[in-house]
Parts: structure tokens; sequence; C-alpha cells
């Protein structure tokens, strides 16, 4: 009630109220955004404590076998080390079904079949290889995945703690055991690792990752040095990182030409690794004992995108190649445990090389990788006889019971602590539960240990036993990782009803400040109605757009679905326009642009194909973004012709059109034309001329804050300049956005300046028919509800997906490329709306448009906040569904960021627009 | 089971057999309220309503795919079915009725003020059967792999019913005010 007491006594309209409202609006959604998300993106504590080779005399396993043979060094840590030397091939973005068979899927596509030589040695029955799926667990990027392999833990969305600034894992994870037990490591490839890991490897190549056009650089970074790698003897360990497909992928898409040639390359790569490999396996020699791990990181949809949970995402895939033969074959129990590799690959790693397990880990080893390569002891007196094997496998099993044991003591050793140290831990009954299943498995095995000397009628009661034994522990790791899924992140739920009353508190107070502008603009005297056919139509769109985000079907199709929306409302206009028989050309126009927006919003979520074979049409198709961006500059050129405004802001209009030019001339450079321009422009190929349109957008918006300073306007002119100051900061706003968004961009800003335009236009219908009789709200709902979904709609024009947004954006050019088209150009290019085709000198008449302008500010944030409320409660209601990290939550932070950028623009805009009256 | 079986129903009628079924009945029926009645001819209305068929049937089909319809080969021939469906509820019974009088469409169509009773006859089941088609779409995009949830059949499910109910509240309407005037009259 204050603020509408305080609202009376101040004259609204002006900056300083208008300003004061905005920001109060802001703050009380940065509150209670901040609120919710401390209670929702919750993430696991990490624990400081590292395990220490000297542990493992706490478990109840007894004391690792000292080594048979003698003649290795003797000393064993936790497991028996099983192989002496490891090389991980990392591939970026490996699909699984670039690895698996073709055979494996219902339909053969083109980029199956392509990793030849892995299928080769998988299907040899002589060789100890292997092709595994593996599962990752979202979120799928690299960062993420390469902490959740190295650690074995579970990665939340944010890792809040160290994933801002410095990466580097502070958490005991697989290198740093592999470090402090005396292994020597080498890196190559991605420069991730190297952050991740500043001061581990013994020698490291990285190459940059972060410019995604690049195919090729850290592909052949990682082969000149790989095989020469392959020959020295000073390293224990290799990591080898290529990305060529995820940027392939990125760029592409999985359906290319660029994707098949790539993972051509890699074939061939790994035939030669494999050849050297053998070369050197025999007796002595360097790879005697040598592990090969072939292993993707996550997977990729067919667009190449990745970050989400659904299938192609998370489905990638381990090969593995011992380089000694295997002795035994796992009984197929075993088989199906193979499904999270990648939870279980820290663990499995360490007991295969014989180190401590990282202190965070909770996978497990896993049965079928530590079969085909812990069943390599005693080569010696291998022998197919069936008593033999039976023997062999009693004897693995035996190993694997052991390595369990130890592997479960620490995943519990884990657990107790994180419950005792962290704040928020396992529930009461889990922890019970789970201790249960442990103190099972461990008493079993006391039992075991009885019978443990095995003579020939024993043997069979034996072999039960030991099974049973492995599936206890299998089942307690089993329900601790599940546990772990569930629990790691543990929302509180206190926090997360707070922040959502506040935003609800927020929308209320909107909604009061929004009646109160509308009572105070309509005259008494007139009869008025509130309530228009408009304002009923905008606020069922709206609701049932904001509704559709409760269910996961529509936030998958959202694009279509807003869409839908704005078709709908722009044929309800279409309609109007027929029946009051005004402007039907432009609402005609609006319904076929609409319709153009939905065929691009569909064309968008495929990658651009191959290029035609056809020269001539290449040239075209190159040279086509060129055309909207000389209708643009031409726009922009008749602006500032036609316009008796500030110098100032014909100065840096006119910088805009410089950098439109600059454009098509770094367009006419990269494309396939270069080769017959002019050698002097070679020196400004590559990144001179981008840099230099960034540097001119940021010049040209330091002019601008500026010009506002020393400019003094005249209220009767305030409308004219509005619509110019707002030509002025899109246009700089959008050349940027250009060159960023790629060679669609110009396409999307021509469909936004004419979408602007048409709104604008079609809102002039309803102020003709009705401006004696309704109020702003009744007028206004219709247009800016338009607005805000034809913004939604470019958004998915430029072909964004939420699932590739990353949380933490690299740079701020991203956050500027994601939300450049859905939330900074038309927040800011909003006055249009109100100002377009204003005529009147009259002051009063400026100061009637204040408040409209305000009013539409007023509406454009509700609308905003209302859509972002219910992403907010569909979070709340499906916080505990499957793809609650793969779709909720990138759509909640995509909402959130966005809603709080449209509202700090809102407050920009008032400082920038208004005027003091 | 039942929903399949629906389903499958449903797929029948769109695949034109109801089309076939209606427009006869709709053009024969229509065209006996024809407004001009003393202008043209009972045949002349019969094939007005003819012609009205494939106009409407483009300004729907033209209407669904700016609202997201799927284009395609394999999708035309539903589209189509479909497109030619809703000129039957729509269409067909204006044309036959109003024929070429553009201010009768305008003020049927486009300000929504029905007078007499045919009016009130072509109006209401027109708008029913396409808000009854633009709620249909909704379920489209769930996740329940139904056969129903494909285009154009929930749209046409949506459509029958906005119709059916369009057709029921004209008649009550008729219905009262017949006999509100019966009480004028009395």
């Amino acid at each position: 009630m204050a603020v509408t007491e305080w609202w009376k006594n101040t004259s609204c309209g002006g900056r300083r109220s208008a300003f004061m409202v905005f920001f109060l609006v802001l703050l009380l959604h940065c509150i209670a955004i901040l609120l919710f998300t401390s209670g929702f993106l919750l993430t696991r504590t990490e624990l400081p404590h590292h395990s220490q080779c000297s542990d493992v005399s706490q478990s109840p396993c007894g004391l690792p076998d000292r080594s048979p043979q003698g003649d290795h060094d003797g000393v064993t840590c936790w497991t028996k080390p099983a192989v002496d030397r490891l090389v991980i091939i990392v591939l970026d973005a490996l699909r699984f079904d670039f690895v698996a068979p073709s055979t494996f899927f219902e339909e053969k596509k083109p980029w199956m079949d392509k990793l030849q030589v892995l299928h080769k040695f998988a299907s040899e029955s002589e060789s100890a290889a292997r092709i595994f799926k593996a599962i990752a667990d979202p979120p799928t990027t690299s960062l993420q995945r390469l902490k959740g392999l190295t650690t074995g833990g579970l990665p939340t969305f944010i890792d809040i703690g160290n994933s801002f600034g410095a990466p580097a894992i502070v958490e005991d994870n697989l290198i740093h055991q592999l470090v402090q037990n005396g292994k020597r490591v080498v890196m190559m490839g991605d420069d991730t690792w190297t952050q991740l890991f500043p001061h581990h490897f013994n020698k490291s190549y990285p190459y940059p990752s972060f410019n995604v056009k690049d195919l090729d650089t850290v592909d052949n970074g990682c082969i000149s040095h790989l095989i020469p790698t392959l020959y020295d003897d000073d390293w224990d360990v290799l990591i080898a990182h290529f990305l060529g497909v995820d940027h392939a992928g990125h760029i592409f898409g999985v359906d290319s030409v660029q994707m098949i040639e790539k993972l051509q390359q890699y074939n061939e790569q790994l035939e030669k690794v494999v050849e050297v490999l053998q070369s050197q396996a025999g007796r002595g020699s360097l790879h005697e004992n040598t592990l090969l791990l072939v292993m993707g990181d996550h997977g990729q949809t067919i667009n190449g995108d990745h970050g989400g949970g659904s299938a192609e995402e998370v489905d990638t895939s381990i090969f593995a190649m011992s380089l000694r033969k295997p002795s035994i074959t796992v009984p197929p129990e075993f088989d199906a445990s193979s499904l999270h590799l990648q939870l279980d690959f820290a663990a499995t790693v360490s007991a295969l090389l014989g180190i401590p397990f990282p202190y965070g880990s909770i996978g497990r080893v896993n049965p079928m990788l530590y079969a085909l390569v812990a069943g390599t002891w005693n080569l010696e007196d291998y022998d197919m006889s069936s008593s033999q094997s039976q023997l062999k496998l009693e004897e693995w099993m035996h190993n694997y019971a052991k390595v369990l044991c130890i592997n479960s003591w620490q995943v519990k050793k884990y657990i107790d602590v994180y419950t005792a140290s962290s704040v928020i831990g396992f529930s009461v009954d889990d922890l019970k539960h789970v201790a249960d299943m442990y103190a099972q498995a461990v008493n079993w095995s006391d039992s075991l240990h009885d019978v443990a000397s095995c003579k020939d009628e024993a043997c069979r009661t034996s072999f039960d036993a030991l099974k049973k034994q492995i599936d206890l522990y299998s089942n307690f790791l089993a329900s601790v990782a599940e546990l772990a899924r569930t629990k790691f992140t543990e929302f509180n739920l206190r926090m997360m009803g707070i922040g959502f009353g506040i935003l609800l508190i927020s929308i209320f107070i909107h909604v009061l400040v929004i009646k109160r502008v509308d009572d105070i603009t309509v005259f008494p005297s007139r009869e008025t109605s509130s309530v228009s056919f408009g304002l009923i139509v905008s606020c069922t769109i709206v609701t049932a757009r904001a509704c559709s985000f409760l269910s996961n079907s529509y936030i998958l199709e959202e694009g279509k679905m807003t869409n839908f929306l704005l078709a709908s409302i722009g044929m309800l206009g279409l309609r109007h326009s027929i029946m009051t028989k005004k402007m039907i050309f432009e609402a005609t126009a609006f319904v076929f642009l609409i319709s153009i927006l939905r065929f691009t919003i569909e064309l968008g979520l495929s990658k651009p194909q191959e290029v035609l074979d056809f020269h001539s049409w290449m040239y075209v198709a190159d040279l086509m973004p060129i055309v909207p961006l000389i209708i643009l500059a031409c726009l922009l050129y008749k602006s500032i012709a036609c316009s008796s405004c500030n110098r100032l802001l014909k100065f840096v209009i006119t910088g805009s059109i410089f950098s439109y030019i600059l454009l098509a001339l770094h367009w006419t450079l990269e494309s396939n034309l270069s080769s017959m321009t002019p050698l002097i422009f070679d020196g400004i190929k590559g990144n001179f001329i981008p840099r230099a349109i960034y540097i001119m957008g940021i010049a040209q918006l330091l002019s601008l804050a500026v010009l506002q300073f020393f400019e003094e306007v005249e209220i009767s002119k305030w409308g004219e300049m509005a619509v110019m100051k707002a030509v002025a900061i899109l246009s700089v706003w959008s050349s940027t956005l250009m060159i960023l968004s790629g060679k669609q961009g110009p396409w999307i800003a021509l469909a936004s300046v004419v979408g602007g335009w048409l709104i604008s236009r079609l809102k002039g219908l309803e102020q003709d028919n009705k401006n004696a009789t309704t109020g702003l709200l009744a007028l206004y709902s219709s247009p800016v509800t338009q607005w805000s979904l034809l913004a939604s709609c470019l958004f998915f024009c430029s072909g964004h997906w939420f699932d590739e947004f990353t949380i933490i954006p690299q740079a701020i050019l991203l956050t500027i490329e994601t939300y450049g088209f859905s939330h900074i150009l038309p927040t800011l290019g909003l006055p249009i709306l109100v100002a377009y085709k204003y005529s009147s000198n009259e002051a009063k008449q400026t100061r009637q448009s204040l408040i409209q302008l305000f009013q539409v500010y007023l509406i454009y944030g509700l609308i905003m906040a209302v859509t972002t409320t219910f992403t907010v409660l569909c979070v709340i209601i499906q916080k505990r569904h499957l793809m609650v990290w793969g779709l909720f939550a990138p759509k909640f932070v995509f909402d959130v960021v966005g809603l709080i950028l449209t509202d700090a623009l809102i407050c920009v805009s008032s400082v920038f627009y208004f005027i003091q009256t | 089971m039942k929903n399949k079986k629906k389903g499958h129903n449903i797929k029948d009628i769109t695949r034109g057999d109801a089309v076939l079924i209606e427009v006869p009945v709709v053009v024969l029926l229509y065209s006996l309220f024809r407004k001009d009645m003393n202008q043209s001819s009972y045949l002349k209305a019969v094939a007005r309503g003819l012609l009205g068929l494939p106009v409407g049937a483009v300004v729907h089909a033209l209407g669904a795919i700016v609202l997201g319809a799927p284009v395609g080969t394999q999708y035309f021939l539903r589209t189509l079915n479909w497109s030619l469906l809703m000129s039957t509820f729509t269409f067909v019974p204006a044309a036959s009725v109003y024929g070429s009088s553009w201010v009768d469409w305008h003020r049927i169509f486009a300000q929504t003020k029905p007078i007499g009773s045919i009016d009130y006859m072509i109006c209401l089941p027109a708008h029913g059967a396409v808000i009854g088609g633009w709620f249909g779409a909704w379920p489209m995009p769930l996740d329940w792999e139904r056969t129903w949830q494909e285009w154009p059949i929930c749209v046409t499910y949506g459509a029958i019913i906005g119709y059916l109910v369009g057709m029921l509240a004209s008649f009550c309407s008729a219905v009262f005010r017949v006999s509100s005037q019966h009480v004028k009259g009395d």
C-alpha cells in the first residue's frame, strides 16, 4: 500500500519515479531469485580429504596380497596393480553410434561404422578388447564430465566454489592420486585439462579449445605428439584429448562431410596407435602390460549440441584394449553392469593401476573392464582345460571380491564423513538402509573367510558364495550411487518457498502499479471500459504460455508453441483489421512474417547443410546475408536523413552503417569469393574486423551515455527524440549481434525490424478505434504481448536451444549472442511501440506518452515475470523429475537470467528514454 | 486399446469419408435457406456451396500452416482432408446461403453479429469448429505417443466437438428466439 501512496505523490512518467519503480522490481526479483536459487541449485560439499595408501589398513578387507611373482616392486597400495601403463584417448562428444557397429541400430546412418579399427579389435576373439556403452551423468559439458570422470563423483549443475574463475579441481581426484603415487602423467590436446590440473602433469601439450570453428588445431597437435610419445618410456599414464568431433558437431552437425572426415582421421590415428602399441607389446618391451582406453566424455545430438540429459547426449562409449591376452571370460551375469561406466571410471582405473581410489569417488570397480584387464595375471600357466579355467575364474572372482571390498569400504567411509561434515547430508533412513547393506556384505565376507581354503568339493559352494559376496557388494555400491544421484542435489524447500513467495509479491506489486497507472490516465468524466477484447486475449495467451511450462513436452517444443500463440494472436489481429476494414495489408504481412518465422524455427533446429555443388550457387549463398544488411543500412540512412535531431545521435547511427559495411566486407572475405578479392584485404582477414566492430560498438555506447549527460530534451520534442534514440541504440547493438550470430543474423535482424514496425502500425489500429474509451492497459496489452512473443520466437529462430546454453558463460559475448535478439533488442526497442508516428508537439501529449511508455514497460516486465514465475513453479513441481537437470534447470537458469537482464535493461531504459517532466 | 480404436476411426474420418457424406448433406440442406431466395435458384446455391468448398479448404490449410501444421508430401493428403472438413463446417454453409455477398460474410465472420436463426446456424457452429480445432491442437506436443496425437486427428476431434456444441447452441438460441417471439406475439 505504501507504494501506491508514494505513487500518488510523484509525477508518473518522470525519470526518477520510473527508475525507482523499475529498480524496486529489479531488486525484488533479484532477492527472490537469489533465495530460490540458493535452495534449488545446491551443490554437494566438496571434502578436502585425500585418500592415502596407508588408509587401507583400516579396512576390513585385510592387506592386499603380496605380488606372487615378487618381481614387481613388491609394494602394493590398495589393490594389486593389473596394468603398468595406461593410454587414455578422449574423443570429445563421441556418440555411442560412432563406435558401436551399425548392426546394433535399426538404421544405418552415414556417420556409423567409421571407426572400423575399434570394431576389428573388439570382434577379434584372441584380442582383449571390448566396446562398452557408457552413460554419462548430466550436465554433459566437457568440464563437468572431466571432473566427474576424475573425481568419481557427480558434479552438480553449478559447482559453486571453484567453477568461477579458476576451475582447478581441489577435490581428491584420479590425477592427484596418480601423481601422489609416483605415476608420471603426460597430457596432450584440450587445454581444459591443464585448467583443471594446473600442476599435475609431467609434460603437457595443451592447445586452446576456445575457438569452436577450428576443427583441427587441437587434433593436429595431439597427433603430432601422440605417436612419438608412445615410444618414450618416461610416462605411466598418457592422456590425449581430441576435440574435432565436438567442434564439427557444433558447427556442421553430425550428419556432415566434416564429421565423417574427422571420424576417418581418428580411425587412421587409432590404427597407428594400436600398431605401435602392439609392436612394443612383447615381453619386456615398453607396452608389455599397457591398457588402451578410447572413450568419449559425453555424446551429442544430431545437431551437435550437448549439455543436457537426453539419451543422445549421455550415451557415449568406452573402448578398452589390453595388450595382454585375457585368460578368462566373465560370467554373463556381470554383463548388464556396464552402464554407468563414467561414474565408475575413477574407481576402476585406480583399481587397475593399484593406486588409492579418489576420496569422493562413489563409483564401483566395473566388473567387465576389470575382468578384461585384470584377468590377465599369470599368463604363463594359461590353459584351455575347463577345470583350469574354472579355477581361474574363481581366482578372478576372489580378486574381484577383494577389490569390491576395498571399494565398498572407501565409499562407505566417504558417505559417513560426508554426513558428518556437511550441513545437508543424507537422510537418516537412507543412511541406515545403506549401512545395513554394507554390514550384510561385510558379515558375509567374514563367513566367507572361514571357508576360504577351498578343497575339491567345497569349491562349488565357494564359487556360489563368492558370487553372492560380489552381488552383495555390488548392490551396496549401486544403492549408494542411486542415493547420491537423488540426494546430492538436496533442495532446500524453505528457501525455495520464500523465493517463490517474493516472486509472487513482486508480481502483485507489478499488477498494482499497472492498475494504478491505468486509473490515473483514464479520465473519470468519460465513459470508460477498462477491459477490452485485446486484454482478455493477451491474458489468455500469456497464461496459456506460462502454464505450458509446467510440462516438459511443451518446454521441448517451446519454439513451436510460442509461434502457435503468436500466430493465433496475429490471426485475431487480422480478423480485427478485416472487421474495421483498416490496415489489412499490415495484418496480413504480420501473419505472413509469422509463418516465415515458423519455418525458420523448424529449419533452425538443423544446422546448415552442405553447400550445394554448383559454384554459382555457393557464391549466392555466401552473399545472401549482405542483402538484408543493405536493406537495414538503407533504413538507418533514411531514419537519419529525414529527421532533425541531435548531431551526435546521427553520428552514432552513421557509425553503425559503417559497421554494417565492415560486416559485409568481412563476410565477403570469409566466403569462397575471397580468392578473387585483391590482396590488399588479406591484412584484415581473420579477427581484425570483428574486433573493430566490437570496439566501435563500445565506443558508440559510451558516446550515447555521454550524450545522456549533456543533452537537454525539450519536452515537446520527446517523441521524435525517443524514436531516434531507440534507433541509435538498436543499431549499435545490432552490428555486434549480427557478427556474433553469423550469417543468419541480418535476416533475423530484418525480421525483428519488420515485426516491430508491423506491431507498432497495428497498434495504431486499436488506438484509432478506441482511444477515447479504453484505458492504457487495454490498449497496450495486445501489442506488448505480441512484442514479447515475437522476441521469444526470434530466440528460437536464431537456432538456439536451452541445452547448449552454458551456465557460466565463458565470455560476455556468449551472453550477448544468446540474449541479443530475444531480450536486449526488444526491451531497448519498446519506445518505438509508443512513440511511433508521434507527431503532436504539445507538451501535454508528451506527458501522456511518457506515461504510456511507463505502462508499456510495466506490462512487458509483468509478462516476463509471469513467465519466469511459472518456470520457477515448474521447477518446484518437477524437482524430482528425470529431466530436471537435463531440461528444467537449463530452462530455469535461462529464464531467470533473462528476467534479471530484462529488468536491468528496463532500468537502463528508464534512465535513457524518460525525461524529467 | 480403446484409444487406439478411436484413433483408427478418426483416421477414417480424416481420410475423407466424412467429407463425402457431410458435404452433400450440408450443401443440400443450407441451400434451402439461401438468402437471396428470389434472385437465385436452388441449383445455383448448391453450386455456390460446392465452389465454396475448395476456397474454404485453401483458407483453412493456410491458417493451419501458419499455426504450425506440419508440411510435407506425407502430410499433404491429411491436411487436404482436414481442410475440406473444416471448409464444410464453415465456408460451405455460408457460401450456400450468402453467396458472394461480402456484407453478410463480413457481418458473420468478422463482426460476429448474427441476426436471424439462419445466421446463428452458420455463425455459431463455424466459430465453434475453429475454436474447437484450436484447442484440439494443444495435446499434440505431449509425449504420450498415442496415435490420436498425430496431425490432424486431435484437431479434427476438437473441431467436431466444437461444431456440435455450436450446433446445439444455435439450436437453443433458435428455440429461445422462437419462444420469445411467441411471447411477444401473445
